[in-house]
């Protein structure tokens, strides 16, 4: 596939899933390691990796792969090289203008406190399903079977809307 | 509801911010990094071969030298030695290189135990192909200086570097067996302090995936 490295392939991939990128990046990333961080070195990865990629799953479900598999090393500090790198120039993170509503704001702190109540494993599951990805999606980013996927989505979710409820209701 | 509610909390999330990417130049700098990647583990495996290498050409000119027979043989044994340390440290390296992020983080998280595993054996072996057996060659190679005027050798270099006196072997023996003792330390403390406790997060995310 020689279309692979091509420019405009790689940007149409980053361009589809910069912000799902950065929401997983967001979850994971812990001081000294700031989101951004783990954003440009999940876009390294990808870069690297593109020549592997056999399109057995959408390009957007193995980009989740890359994210889930980067972040959560860098979690665990399985890869101390690459605690902190350089930042590329070429990516840019802007805050809006726009006043950021208050409330949304709150409510997106709460989730991320009752996520961070959960253990790594369940956390990239619910990440991948508070992001819409189907059971199949799921089943293919991890290799877990869907059925075993669903039995621990229905534990998870559970847990999470006992954390949550109180909070936002 | 409330599920729904949550999907728009986590989406509406990354809209504080904008994110823009100039992928021409990114391209430059992805594949710069690339480079400066590949450009030091070159470095790193040229200073490791070279470092080999510069020891078996000085074990060469020994052997080469030097006129006691015991000596001659733990020279040999070390060029052996150095040998068996390239090609050691080249095999773990091709199978430390493996790229795992594109798997599923069941194949990955397997792949990723198995090449500390690997790091953990080699270490935890280190005493005994690392630390031992040159100790062992450079005590034979100590050991077997003799007297250069029984053999009408003369060389004023290597008479000076040598320990060829009594004194001189004890205390050249004790700072190898200190210097040896250190590199097991080492290797030890990296075992348990780094590479041990990877492992064992990586068999509790295990474990975590395995449970329902």
């Amino acid at each position: 596939m020689g279309k692979q490295k091509d420019d405009k392939y790689f940007e149409g991939i980053l361009e589809r899933n910069k912000y799902k990128i950065y929401r997983i990046c967001n979850i994971y990333a812990v001081a000294p390691i700031e989101p951004q961080d783990l954003f440009q070195e999940v876009v390294f990865q990808i870069w690297k990796s593109l020549d592997k990629f056999k399109g057995k799953s959408s390009i957007d479900t193995w980009v989740y792969k890359i994210s889930i598999n980067v972040c959560l090393r860098s979690k665990m500090k399985f890869d101390k090289s690459n605690n902190k790198t350089d930042r590329f120039e070429s990516i840019h993170f802007t805050p809006i203008e726009k006043e950021i509503d208050a409330s949304k704001q709150e409510k997106f702190t709460y989730l991320k406190e009752c996520i961070s109540t959960l253990n790594e494993t369940d956390t990239s599951l619910i990440v991948l399903y508070l992001d819409d990805l189907s059971y199949k999606e799921i089943a293919a980013v991890t290799g877990l079977s869907e059925n075993h996927i669903a039995v621990k989505m229905k534990r998870i979710r559970k847990k999470l809307f006992e954390c949550i409820t109180p909070k936002i209701t | 509801m409330l599920e729904q509610e949550l999907k728009d909390i986590w989406n509406n999330s990354s809209q504080t911010g904008q994110i823009s990417i100039e992928t021409n130049q990114l391209v430059e700098e992805l594949n710069t990094k690339i480079i400066s990647i590949q450009k030091k583990i070159r470095i790193r495996d040229n200073t490791e071969i070279t470092a080999s290498v510069i020891g078996i050409l000085i074990f060469g000119y020994l052997f080469y030298e030097i006129p006691f027979p015991i000596t001659k043989a733990a020279c040999a044994l070390a060029i052996i030695w150095f040998v068996f340390i390239i090609f050691k440290f080249r095999k773990s390296k091709i199978q430390n290189t493996k790229n795992s992020f594109h798997l599923s983080l069941t194949k990955q998280l397997k792949q990723q135990k198995a090449t500390m595993q690997q790091q953990a054996d080699l270490l935890d072996s280190a005493t005994y192909w690392y630390a031992i057996p040159p100790f062992i060659m450079n005590f034979i190679f100590i050991l077997g200086l003799g007297n250069p005027s029984d053999y009408n050798w003369v060389n004023s270099l290597a008479e000076n570097i040598l320990p060829l006196s009594v004194n001189l072997k004890t205390v050249t023996i004790i700072g190898l067996a200190l210097f040896y003792a250190y590199a097991i330390w080492i290797n030890k403390r990296a075992l348990n302090k780094d590479v041990k406790p990877t492992i064992e997060s990586i068999e509790k995310m295990q474990q975590q995936i395995k449970n329902e």
